[in-house]
């Protein structure tokens, strides 16, 4: 993730206070980030002045009203309790935001993992070795955590292999493999664990794969469709290391 | 529904390019609305409902306007404004009320619906990520892309009125 999102972040209170305060650092030292964010700013004040406040026509609630008549006459579920849910929810969702939204620290693996995908891509690289060969990731690993993990090559499949990087997770080291599909990434992190069958859920938007092999538990993160990360987790798991 | 009209109504007229479309749209979503509120789990009734008109709006562009829906690969493929586009933020703060609103109309239909949802519906990158069904990076990658266009075309002088 580039500055430039992050200052589309900042310009619109999604980034929480320790991000925010980076992100100013940055804009004070660069005189074309600031003039960036000048200018988002200008076009979000422009198009909120302009055009956020159009009401929708009287007459639209009249054809509305007497649409719906003849059915709210047959079935009970009322305006008034749509209301009310609206004023809960509001009380609800204040205060949401994008970094801040889980101001609580992740507390499941699978979260961290997601978290670390998350500053990846914020980073300028998404990986400290780049290389597409495995020969080249799989021995940089070595030394660096306990175990080296599993690499294969997917190319073939469509999941090219970007790189790998050290995630830290639940205050221990942990090889993650970086594959791409598309303009996706997928980091692929492998904990030693007990085996079973994959697991999917969604973090943030976020699909999460967790399955274990040979002894090892894998994450693979991604905003792919869970469709495309189930391929790519299921080629992962089919591929021999050998090939 | 009716608490949140307004908003539906400033979402379905800048997906269907007409006020008067929209009307038909956002009448369209109440009958759903009303349809599905038994199904309403509680959360953010405003996203629900813009979820709502979405749909509808989606199923008014596939009959009406099927050339709008571009998809996600070309999405992918679209070129971005070129580096260097980079005019003074005075001169984007002047742009008159017309041209603003023909440079969003001209935004493929993904970037537009993530533009309007932040800037004109006021919501937050998690509430646009479930409205549009996408991730929060997607959410932020298209905003940052639409408002890219934009700022290209308001920072030019104009050619003619």
């Amino acid at each position: 993730m580039t500055d430039n999102l992050l200052v589309h972040a900042y310009v619109d209170g999604e980034l929480d206070p320790a991000h925010a305060l980076e992100l100013e650092g940055a804009i004070a030292a660069d005189v074309a980030l600031a003039a960036e964010r000048n200018r988002v700013q200008a076009l979000r004040d422009l198009i909120r002045g302009r055009l956020a406040h159009e009401r929708a026509p009287a007459r639209l609630v009249g054809r509305i009203e007497s649409v719906l008549g003849a059915r709210r006459e047959r079935s009970r579920p009322s305006w008034g309790m749509m209301a009310a849910a609206a004023v809960l929810a509001a009380v609800v969702a204040s205060g949401s935001t994008w970094l801040t939204l889980r101001p609580q620290p992740p507390n499941t693996t699978a979260e961290m993992v997601v978290a670390s995908h998350l500053r990846a891509l914020m980073a300028p690289q998404p990986i400290d070795v780049s290389s597409s060969d495995r020969h080249t990731v799989k021995p940089w690993f070595n030394g660096r955590v306990p175990q080296a993990p599993r690499v294969v090559d997917l190319t073939n499949e469509g999941f090219p292999l970007v790189g790998g990087r050290i995630d830290v997770i639940d205050r221990m080291p942990v090889p993650t493999l970086v594959y791409r599909h598309r303009q996706h990434l997928i980091s692929l992190v492998a904990i030693p664990a007990a085996a079973n069958m994959p697991e999917r859920q969604t973090i943030a938007g976020y699909n999460v794969i967790e399955w274990s092999d040979n002894g090892v538990r894998y994450w693979a993160v991604s905003d792919l469709s869970a469709a495309d990360l189930d391929s790519f987790a299921k080629a992962f798991r089919e591929a021999s290391p050998d090939r | 529904m009716l608490p949140h009209l307004d908003d539906g109504y400033r979402l379905a007229r800048w997906l269907t390019g007409e006020r008067a479309d929209a009307e038909d749209v956002v009448q369209e979503a109440c009958v759903d609305a009303f349809r599905g509120i038994a199904g309403f789990a509680g959360g953010n009734a405003r996203a629900w409902v813009l979820t709502i008109v979405r749909h509808a709006a989606y199923r008014w562009l596939r009959k009406n306007r099927p050339a709008a829906l571009v998809s996600v690969a070309d999405l992918d493929a679209l070129a971005d404004t070129q580096q260097g586009q980079t005019p003074e933020a005075a001169l984007i703060a002047k742009a008159d009320a017309a041209r603003l609103e023909r440079a969003i109309a001209a935004l493929p239909v993904p970037f537009r619906e993530t533009l309007v949802l932040r800037d004109v519906n006021g919501l937050d990158y998690r509430d646009i990520a479930s409205v549009t069904g996408v991730p929060i990076g997607t959410v932020m990658s298209r905003l940052a892309r639409a408002r890219g266009r934009l700022i290209a075309a308001l920072g030019v002088d104009e050619p003619s009125g």
